[in-house]
């Protein structure tokens, strides 16, 4: 087991409001989060010394402005005007599960006190995903003349991999969009909060990228979520109660730029990231008393239950099925509803959800008795992250 | 079936590595990148052997055969270009003899709903303009 764990903790949480499209600054949205986190926390944005992030636009063919389309470290620098300022980061291969990993591990090394991690995401106004224009560079020669213009598509592909190979019926995904939503309807910050969904809703909606209908896919919205972290020791002074971090991994998999659709490079992701996760924390999945996993795509949750080893490949469709995933059920899973129901925020949202049912904070969607709260992050992929928080150390 | 006829494809622009796979492509031939220390096939172009990180890398004909390993349906008109050709499949090739080199295509000359995985299929080429060919995929014709 990892000698650090429980030795770090999550404090304060902070969201913005969410809104389909961008209507102010995105500068705006994450400071709204920011704020909110430090505030929950109980400190003093002074108290801050470490900022960390993850400011990738995801939308494709968008230009890149700092602090309306995306909003870095030095924006976030800009803003607060830390008077003890004393550390930051900004990760680029694992996304923002890399940005709270790199933050812990600043405050294991002891260069920093009080660390604040956000994720800002912002939606165009008009297409999300454009193709390039009349050229295709780099890795989009292979794949824009084909029409393959962005993440969902990618990711259609090796769901109908997974369809096909283990001779699966894509209906039975509707059983996670219903529940999810289900589970926003308790989440006011979630964008689809107060809006329901239905069977029906889902095996009628429209198909974007076969098998991907309408609600498999989160939909982009513009947002900022954010967290405090802090030692364990501090944390135990502040209000919130903690969330220890028993345990985190990152994805060890590798996998060329350009290359699409490959299913086993999904589980091999998954694996890689979840297997020191495991090992760090001493728990295993049949330890495990609540799970957020990725699911900017409905698919990410398969290559998650199954890569992190809650279920049998070819099995995880089955497994979401007759109660499992409900709060009440074996396994209660995105019980803030996903990103499928807050919208398009990526994973840290899952990361706070795991650390707010560790500490008992989730209000009316809080799982009883949990103590091991499973996160994978994100897509397993490429940016896969896993973390396990518990509400006793150990 | 789907109608290619009224879509402007973005043209791939190949750089230094990816020349050789254009210029025999223009040929009407499929050439991937093979490593020569350890046979390996990759695709797309890699400046090292994924395989076994060798550098000595040169790009060879492949039968042009293979199955389907993905696909996906496409009816997003989120790009006008190819909203006439929707829904079309956008697909996933593994080659016969180029196991793990994963190559995207469209399948060509057959209804959408003729893509599935495992099913046969061969190269076709496509002509872009003077200068760039796309390789693309069609059902196998015959005994494969």
């Amino acid at each position: 087991m990892w000698e650090h764990r429980c030795k770090v903790a999550v404090s304060g949480v902070g969201f913005s409001r969410v809104t389909r499209s961008a209507e102010i600054p995105l500068a705006a949205h994450a400071l709204e989060a920011v704020k909110g986190a430090v505030e929950d926390s109980g400190l003093a944005m002074s108290d801050i010394d470490g900022l960390a992030t993850y400011p990738e636009l995801p939308a494709t063919g968008h230009a890149v402005i700092d602090g309306v389309t995306i909003v870095s470290v030095n924006c976030m620098m800009a803003m607060l005007k830390l008077p003890n300022l004393a550390w930051h980061v900004q990760v680029e291969t694992v996304n923002i599960g890399g940005a709270v990993q790199q933050a812990v591990n600043a405050l294991l090394a002891g260069v920093c006190r009080y660390a604040v991690v956000w994720r800002a995401m912002h939606n165009p106004k008009g297409t999300y995903q454009n193709l390039p224009g009349t050229y295709a560079q780099g890795p989009a020669q292979f794949t824009a003349p084909y029409g393959f213009g962005g993440p969902g598509q990618g990711m259609a592909v090796a769901y109908t991999r997974w369809l096909e190979t283990h001779k699966q019926n894509r209906e039975k995904m509707a059983t996670l969009a219903v529940t999810q939503r289900r589970h926003a309807q308790t989440n006011p910050h979630a964008y689809f909060h107060g809006v329901p969904l239905t069977r029906e809703d889902y095996l009628t909606s429209r198909m974007v990228a076969y098998p991907f209908c309408l609600y498999d896919c989160d939909i982009p919205v513009q947002g900022a979520v954010a967290i405090v972290l802090t030692t364990a020791d501090r944390a135990r002074d502040l209000r919130p109660r903690p969330a220890y971090l028993a345990g985190y991994g990152q994805r060890l998999a590798f996998e060329v730029t350009g290359r699409i659709g490959s299913l086993s490079s999904y589980m091999e992701g998954g694996r890689s990231s979840s297997r020191l996760t495991w090992e760090r924390s001493g728990f295993s999945p049949a330890d495990v008393d609540v799970a957020q996993i990725y699911d900017g795509f409905s698919a990410s949750v398969i290559y998650g239950l199954e890569s992190y080893g809650f279920c049998k490949e070819g099995e995880a469709l089955d497994f979401i099925q007759d109660g499992r995933i409900e709060l009440d059920g074996e396994l209660p899973l995105n019980t803030f509803g996903g990103s499928l129901s807050t919208g398009r925020i990526h994973g840290l949202w899952h990361i706070i959800e795991g650390a707010l049912q560790a500490s008992g904070r989730a209000g009316a969607r809080q799982v009883e008795d949990v103590n091991v709260s499973f996160v994978g992050a994100s897509a397993p992929i490429v940016q896969g992250t896993t973390f396990i928080f518990v509400r006793e150390p150990y | 079936m789907s109608d290619w006829s009224k879509v402007t494809r973005p043209i791939p622009v190949p750089n230094e590595w990816t020349k050789p796979f254009w210029d025999a492509a223009k040929e009407g031939v499929l050439k991937l990148q093979r490593c020569q220390a350890c046979g390996h096939f990759q695709h797309p172009p890699y400046p090292t052997c994924v395989n076994c990180v060798a550098i000595d890398l040169a790009f060879e004909p492949v039968s042009g055969k293979g199955t389907i390993y993905a696909y996906t349906i496409m009816y997003h008109t989120g790009d006008k270009r190819f909203a006439s050709a929707v829904p079309y499949a956008s697909i996933i090739v593994e080659l016969d003899n180029a196991p793990g080199a994963l190559m995207a295509a469209n399948l060509l000359e057959a209804p959408y709903t003729e893509a599935k995985v495992g099913r046969r299929v061969e190269v076709t080429f496509e002509r872009l303009n003077d200068d760039v060919t796309l390789p693309q995929f069609r059902l196998a014709r015959g005994a494969s």
